[in-house]
């Protein structure tokens, strides 16, 4: 092994080190070795948690909400970053929105969401003064609501701003000289866009989308604020178990960590692997 | 090469910083401190040299800080006059029950100092952590104002059935209230069953939420379809809690329909509830402390034609109390602390309807004349209950098994009824 | 051509109102009273939770610890991520993918799991409840984020005008000092943003390893929503946007001046 290997390799370790004791120290209470809720189960305490309906409908529910999100956002980042990709002034003005709601936390986003979607919110307010509707029943459930529609457009509202500024980096670093050779190729705009551009930024934005996507299947506040009580997100139903009323059920919750873990891993594991194909088709 | 090694050395710097800091927090291994009998040795000393060890602590004391005058009651009534009575500093720090006893659990396993001198705790929190030997004690017995206690009252000399035992001293007692707003229920229902009946009159203008006060609305249908809290008492007893809870089971599934949202999904906590309540997306709202409606109208949280409403079925009252942890850095303080909160002033001013308005747990006939006329207070404010229809409905809780019980089948049977188990 | 120009503006006109009107939502929301269904417009207006805010109340020793700590977070996320990314960047084969995997463990494993399995160590260790405690605990992803932004970016460094600076006998300090950095003004600038960012929004493991005594602003944030007082929370999340978009400008506004100046 080079010396660069082993430099990269202890500067890898060094960085996960405090990342692995965390899980260490979560495996060994979800054993029940340890932390509240210890009860020496073992194994079973696994098993259980793991057989419960509650658990995996959670898990898919998650999943879902963070999978809608993410693909919104990318879509959207995507057009803008090609729209908006020149000098002029309208294109910065447009870069500038679209990046504003990066350090608006999502915790503030979701109040939003809830002030303005909810049934009561505004949007409810504004067609009940138009008359289109007679009361806060009338309106269409866009929070607490099974599909998760308000939560999903919170987080992709917010994932927007990331991956838009991911992708405008994208666009102006890499994109420029392929996509013109391939015009004056006599390639058609949507084709160029296919063909070259398209390509590039999924390379560029695959990590951020991976991130975002991990994020937004554990992310707790926004979900606390706007998603419905069944199917209970794994976020949530991690915290409901991990100050549950039986102590011993409290060890639950690191299970449930766990799943959430595990799960984020697989998507780096399957970045990981998708990168590498690509890898070996470059020259 | 130089340059090479150069920057092996960045890199090294890099993840030489990350190692210690790994380094640092792997150290996992926790030390078994034996529960120090602090506080319950002060207890035996006489008060004066507990006052003379409380001068210049600092207390920390772990809290709900969820409502403003709560907070403006301990932050500006109580923290001044305890620097300026006995050299107390107070530190009011956020924590609920369960977090609670999380910390303290792990405190132990890391053998760590203690976070917290004081702790607000009862019923369920005060079972876990006695069970656990995560408090110190005896020592509410040996207060001086303890005298003043209204240790008669069921409600008051319990803790959800328990024993406090002296681990911990009352300070506060609430009752549970449904909230109705008389501009849109001039006139509400004022028993379970007439309760029901405008739910199924009135479809998804109800709901109740999922954390404790959503629990105590469960125990209420409980004792009023069970025959009375009187079938509850004395110690959990899974038969009577069979036949209770299905009572209460059917009554859902017969109403749940009609609650807001179809009864799909429901509001996660009280601040949920209110919110839904003032923006007349449901009828009514619910609070585990009588005096709800006078201080969140106050804050603008809830309409100006929000009144509180006393089932006549009965109304659940507990009494909150203050714990001292086994491993508390201020035991001392922390007493002194326990002991100026039972005083008839901070009682009162604690009583104050324009304030946080909670009820006291000190004996009109234990007090000193003087002190005893200024507890009575009678208010023309429709947002008060008088304090004899309070007494009149009030009923204490009962082992906390029920409501661990009631919570957990509430939580597979009703909120994720559309999963097969 | 002109077909083209309508599209462009109303899709910047979305843009802009996207990005804008949750703003303005939530400032009405600080300053509403009352503000129930089916008001469009607060019946009445106060300004107390603002004057809260900036009479050194709840809100306002929350924000100096939040802005204390991201800054902090930030450099020291910079300082580390720099070096480790590099590192990373050097590695080929498999042992590229394991570097790149464990970068991306801190900012995988959701700060939930992180901060519950931390806390008996940082509590064994006598940090939990301590600021210092907190810093360290944000620095783990922010580094983390960090060092996978300068993976990225070091990956597509051409290493040749380094090269070139040191075979014309520059040390490899000044090597870092004089070409280096001034090369990557913009990427530090960044990564100083993300690890401001990401401490400046930290839940989870404040709360865990903070243990309650140590109060940010999100947290505040999330009390006052938790406790139903929707105007201190509304007021809270604008203060969280203010300093946060501050920064973001601040970070812009300095990298662009110097990258005006000549190498």
């Amino acid at each position: 092994m080079t010396a660069a290997s082993r430099r990269g390799l202890l500067a890898a370790f060094a960085v996960s080190l405090p990342v692995l004791v965390g899980v260490g120290y979560s495996t060994l209470a979800s054993l029940g070795l340890t932390g509240p809720g210890a009860a020496g189960e073992g194994s079973a305490r696994i098993a259980r948690v793991l057989g419960e309906p509650v658990v995996w409908t959670g898990l898919a529910w998650s999943l879902w909400i963070a999978a809608a999100s993410t693909a919104l956002a990318t879509a959207a980042a995507v057009v803008v970053a090609v729209l908006f990709r020149g000098g002029a002034r309208s294109d910065r003005v447009a870069r500038l929105f679209a990046v504003l709601p990066l350090p608006i936390p999502h915790l503030a986003a979701a109040v939003a969401a809830l002030l303005l979607l909810g049934q009561s919110g505004l949007l409810a307010r504004l067609l009940t003064s138009l008359d289109l509707l007679t009361g806060p029943g009338d309106m269409p459930a866009l929070v607490y609501d099974r599909p998760g529609v308000g939560l999903i457009l919170t987080l992709a509202w917010k994932e927007f701003a990331f991956l838009a500024l991911v992708a405008f980096s994208v666009v102006a670093t890499r994109g420029g000289r392929l996509e013109e050779v391939a015009r004056t190729l006599g390639a058609r705009p949507l084709a160029v866009f296919r063909r070259v551009t398209w390509p590039l930024l999924w390379r560029g934005l695959l990590p951020a989308v991976v991130a975002v996507f991990v994020f937004a299947a554990n992310t707790y506040e926004a979900t606390a604020v706007l998603a419905p009580s069944d199917p209970l997100a794994l976020p949530l139903l991690t915290l409901e178990r991990y100050t549950d009323a039986d102590l011993v059920r409290r060890g639950d919750a690191f299970v449930l960590v766990l799943l959430g873990t595990a799960v984020s891993l697989l998507a780096v594991a399957a970045h990981e692997w998708t990168r590498g194909r690509w890898d070996r088709l470059e020259p | 090469m130089v340059s090479r090694l150069r920057l092996k050395e960045r890199g090294g710097a890099g993840s030489g910083l990350f190692s210690c800091i790994a380094v640092a927090l792997a150290l996992t291994v926790g030390c078994h401190t034996p529960p120090r009998d602090a506080a319950a040795g002060l207890a035996r000393l006489p008060w004066d040299s507990v006052l003379a060890r409380a001068k210049g602590n600092t207390v920390v004391w772990r809290m709900w800080r969820g409502d403003p005058s709560v907070n403006a009651f301990v932050d500006r009534w109580v923290g001044p006059r305890l620097k300026e009575r006995y050299g107390i500093t107070l530190i009011a720090v956020e924590g609920q029950g369960p977090e609670i006893v999380n910390q303290l659990v792990v405190e132990r396993e890391a053998g760590s100092s203690g976070s917290a001198d004081l702790v607000w705790i009862n019923g369920e929190s005060f079972g876990q952590l006695r069970r656990e030997n995560l408090l110190d004690g005896p020592w509410a017995g040996s207060l001086p104002n303890g005298r003043y206690v209204d240790s008669s009252s069921s409600i008051i000399a319990r803790d959800f059935e328990q024993d406090p035992a002296g681990y911990e001293s009352p300070w506060g007692r609430v009752q549970f209230t449904l909230i109705y707003d008389s501009a849109r229920t001039p006139n509400p229902p004022r028993t379970v069953a007439a309760l029901g009946e405008w739910i199924l009159a009135h479809p998804g203008r109800f709901t109740h939420d999922q954390q404790f006060t959503g629990t105590t609305f469960l125990m209420t249908l409980l004792y009023a379809l069970g025959g009375g809290v009187g079938q509850y008492q004395g110690g959990f007893d899974s038969l009577r809690y069979a036949k209770g809870s299905a009572l209460v089971f059917q009554w859902l599934e017969r109403h749940r329909t009609a609650f807001w949202r179809k009864g799909e999904t429901y509001p996660s906590g009280v601040a949920e509830l209110h919110r839904l309540f003032a923006n007349r997306e449901v009828d009514f709202s619910m609070s585990y402390n009588q005096n709800e409606a006078l201080a969140k109208v106050r804050q603008g949280v809830l309409p100006a034609t929000a009144r509180p409403l006393l089932l006549e079925d009965g109304s659940i009252a507990n009494t909150h109390f203050l714990g001292i942890p086994f491993n508390a850095t201020h035991p001392a303080g922390a007493l002194v602390v326990a002991n100026f909160l039972l005083s008839p002033e901070a009682q009162l001013e604690k009583q104050r309807p324009d304030g946080w308005a909670d009820g006291t747990v000190l004996a009109r006939s234990r007090l000193p004349p003087e002190w005893a006329a200024r507890f009575d207070w009678s208010s023309e404010d429709p947002r008060v209950l008088s304090p004899d229809s309070l007494a009149k409905y009030a009923r204490p809780e009962v082992s906390p098994g029920y409501r661990e019980r009631l919570s957990a089948d509430w939580r597979a049977r009703i909120r994720h009824a559309g999963i097969e188990k | 051509m002109t077909g083209r120009l309508p599209a462009r503006t109303v899709l910047l006109a979305a843009l802009m109102l996207s990005a804008l009107a949750p703003l303005g939502l939530l400032l009405v929301a600080s300053l509403g009273r009352g503000w129930f269904f089916p008001a469009l417009f607060p019946p009445s207006v106060t300004l107390e939770s603002w004057g809260d805010a900036f009479r050194g109340g709840r809100m306002a020793v929350a924000l100096w610890t939040s802005l204390g700590l991201a800054v902090c977070t930030g450099l020291a996320g910079a300082a580390v991520g720099w070096p480790v990314g590099r590192a990373l960047a050097d590695l080929r084969g498999w042992p590229r993918h394991l570097g790149a995997a464990a970068a991306f463990l801190p900012v995988a494993v959701p700060p939930v799991a992180l901060a519950t399995g931390l806390q008996i160590s940082a509590l064994a260790v006598g940090v939990a409840g301590t600021p210092g405690g907190v810093f360290l605990s944000h620095l783990i992803p922010a580094a983390g984020y960090a060092a996978l932004y300068f993976l990225g970016v070091f990956t597509l460094f051409d290493r040749r005008i380094e090269d070139e600076a040191r075979t014309l006998g520059a040390r490899p300090r000044t090597v870092l000092w004089r070409v280096t950095l001034p090369m990557m003004r913009r990427e530090v600038g960044q990564a100083f943003l993300l690890g401001f960012l990401v401490s400046w929004a930290q839940v989870a493991t404040t709360l865990v390893i903070g243990g309650g005594r140590v109060r940010t602003l999100p947290l505040e944030v999330f009390a006052y929503l938790q406790a139903g007082q929707d105007r201190y929370a509304a007021t809270g999340a604008l203060l969280l946007v203010i300093p946060a978009l501050l920064m973001l400008g601040a970070v812009q506004f300095a990298v662009e001046r110097a990258e005006a100046t000549p190498l």
